[in-house]
């Protein structure tokens, strides 16, 4: 499961599981989210290809926007992900 | 060794990772090897339920414990042959606007695990694929 949060700070977070599964959830909540907000993924336990697929999606479409989409608090196992994927070189980590 | 069938439908991850967790803690299988493992299953289980999808048989997944690692074995009957370790590789290095998500699943198991093998035989697609805890550290680049 996957639970999408807006924090008190403008942010978004996603917590729990961003699999094939769940993805089409977390891509119509981030569809609609603006396009100035960072990612908190301090709760993300997993994600796995159709997660990077959201994440990409909505990459592009902040791109779009002149902005990009910035990723926080991100765990070992999920940076071990981007890093395999390349994704890494896509997105802004902090 | 643990063995469960899962219907063809993503709907069915929740499931499979209660199972995954249920073969690690029964079989003692280190912990550490859980996040790799869950990626790799839902990767091919996804591959299967959506390359196939005129199948209706269940798919099995059989996750052994061997030493410093684990192997699991994913069977799909009564489907057309689709070999995910003949897939084209994903140029990771591609600007962003040539990106997309399209095969990288496949990729990404190419990558994280340590051996897979794909068999066809009587219309029944198996992969076989291990991860050991040596490797686990380290990344194929």
């Amino acid at each position: 499961m996957i639970e999408i949060a807006l924090q008190e700070n403008g942010n978004v977070s996603l917590i729990g599981r961003l699999d094939a599964a769940q993805a089409a959830v977390a891509q119509d909540y981030l569809d609609q989210a603006g396009v100035e907000f960072s990612l908190d993924l301090s709760g993300l336990e997993y994600i796995s290809s159709a997660g990077l697929g959201v994440l990409l999606k909505t990459h592009k479409r902040l791109v779009g926007a002149g902005q990009g989409l910035k990723l926080v608090n991100v765990s070992h196992h999920i940076k071990d992900v981007f890093k395999y994927s390349g994704f890494d070189k896509l997105f802004t980590i902090v | 060794m643990s063995l469960a069938m899962f219907s063809r439908s993503v709907s069915e991850l929740d499931g499979i990772v209660s199972f995954t967790a249920q073969a690690f803690t029964a079989q003692h299988i280190d912990s550490s090897l859980r996040h790799v493992i869950d990626l790799v299953i839902e990767e091919l289980f996804v591959n299967m339920v959506k390359y196939n999808v005129a199948a209706t048989s269940s798919i099995s997944i059989e996750i052994n414990g061997v030493a410093d690692g684990v192997e699991v074995c994913m069977i799909d009957s009564d489907v057309e042959r689709f070999d995910p370790t003949a897939a084209a590789t994903v140029d990771i290095d591609a600007p962003l606007a040539e990106r997309t998500a399209g095969g990288l699943g496949v990729y990404l198991v190419m990558k994280m695990v340590d051996s897979i093998s794909y068999e066809y035989k009587n219309r029944s697609s198996k992969i076989t694929f291990s991860k050991f805890l040596e490797s686990q550290a380290g990344s194929k680049t």
